[in-house]
Parts: C-alpha cells; sequence; structure tokens
C-alpha cells in the first residue's frame, strides 16, 4: 500500500534538494532508514549531509535506522538539518 | 529575561546580518512542549513568553526573548536557561549567517544530537 506525503525541506537540505516541499508516493510501511533512501532516490546531493540530518515525521523527530514508520495520506515529512535557534 | 544577541565576527569575517527560516509550525508545538516542561518542573511559574525572529535580523538586534515571571527569581533564572537549552536543543529553527562577503555558514548549535560539533 501507498500513501500521498508531503515532504518539507529546510535550510542546507533545501539547498541540496532545489526544493522546499514536494508530495511523493512511498510505501505506507517502512523503516525511518527506507524513507531516507526514497527521499535520497529523489534528490541525490542530500546524500552528503546523511550523518548530520534528523527526520521529523508529524513533526516528531525520528532517527535515521530500523524504527518502523506507518504513515497515512496527507502526513507531512521534513528533512531538518541541525539546528540553530537561539 | 533572557535577550539573545548576535556575535559580529566569526573567524575573521564579519557577519552583516542573520537570516532565520523555521519549520514553523513544529517549532511552535517544540516550543509549546518546552513551556508544559517548566510548568511541571517549576510549578511557581507564573507568565512564560518566548519569541523568536525569523527572517532577516540585524547583527544589533536581538534573536530571541525569553521572558519569565515566579514570585522568587531563582526559579524564573533557571527556567529561563532550561528553556533557552532546550530551545537549541530541539526547535527546528536554522540561522544563517550571512558575511560581508556575501558568502555564509548554516550554523549549528552545540546542543543538537546531530550537528557536526555536537558536544558529547
Amino acid at each position: 500500500m501507498f500513501a500521498q506525503v508531503s515532504l518539507l525541506y529546510f535550510a542546507r537540505s533545501a539547498e541540496l534538494s532545489g526544493v522546499r516541499s514536494e508530495t511523493i508516493s512511498i510505501p505506507q510501511q517502512l523503516t525511518s532508514l527506507q524513507l531516507w533512501q526514497e527521499i535520497v532516490k529523489r534528490h541525490p546531493r542530500l546524500g552528503t549531509i546523511r550523518d548530520h540530518i534528523i527526520l521529523a515525521v508529524r513533526q516528531e523527530y525520528v532517527i535515521l535506522g530500523d524504527q518502523l514508520l506507518f504513515l497515512h495520506p496527507g502526513d507531512e515529512i521534513a528533512v531538518i538539518p541541525p539546528i540553530s535557534g537561539g | 529575561m533572557g535577550l539573545g544577541t548576535t556575535r559580529n565576527n566569526f573567524e575573521g569575517k564579519n557577519v552583516v546580518r542573520l537570516e532565520y527560516e523555521a519549520y514553523v509550525s513544529m517549532a511552535e508545538a517544540e516550543i509549546k512542549k518546552i513551556c508544559s516542561d517548566i510548568r511541571n518542573k517549576w510549578p511557581m511559574i507564573q507568565h512564560i513568553s518566548v519569541h523568536h525572529r525569523l527572517g532577516v535580523v540585524d547583527i544589533t538586534e536581538a534573536s530571541v526573548i525569553i521572558a519569565i515571571s515566579s514570585p522568587h527569581r531563582n526559579e524564573s533564572l533557571d527556567a529561563v536557561k532550561y528553556c533557552i537549552t532546550t530551545l537549541k536543543a530541539t526547535v527546528p529553527i536554522w540561522k544563517k549567517e550571512v558575511y560581508e562577503t556575501e558568502e555564509y555558514t548554516w550554523k549549528e548549535n552545540k546542543e543538537c544530537q546531530w550537528s557536526r560539533n555536537e558536544q558529547k
């Protein structure tokens, strides 16, 4: 089963992908690492920052790894480079 | 109260301005979590206010202001410190330092667990 989800890119990741947001169709169940791989497949230049990003799925941080995600249509996923507020 | 202003020099290059962007909806949610944490840790706290500038911020201006009131100042001061430290570690806001050459750097907080400069 596939779901249409929104991808958001910020800061350096927006520069590397060339977009701020897009909608993609991906499997509803996948690991966070597989999700990252779906993103890099579409924007290979993002591979250069792999070790210094985290994802946010439905506004909760998710590290790249084996955690199994259950995505719903319309879910928001963001690529989060190292933060620098404050 | 804590007021965060800008350092105007980095590796000998003059910073002419800062530019901030944010994942606004998540940043607001994370700041609300910090406020809840503060109320749980310091029940005497009365008011909490957190404002963060976005977009272009001149180097002479404050980027963030945190104001916390309580009957005794020790709680407020501890809560302000907790607030700024946790904000730097968790709130999805990004700062770009722009130099007089128009080159820029995306800064990374050492408090951020996934930054290059993370202190373990």
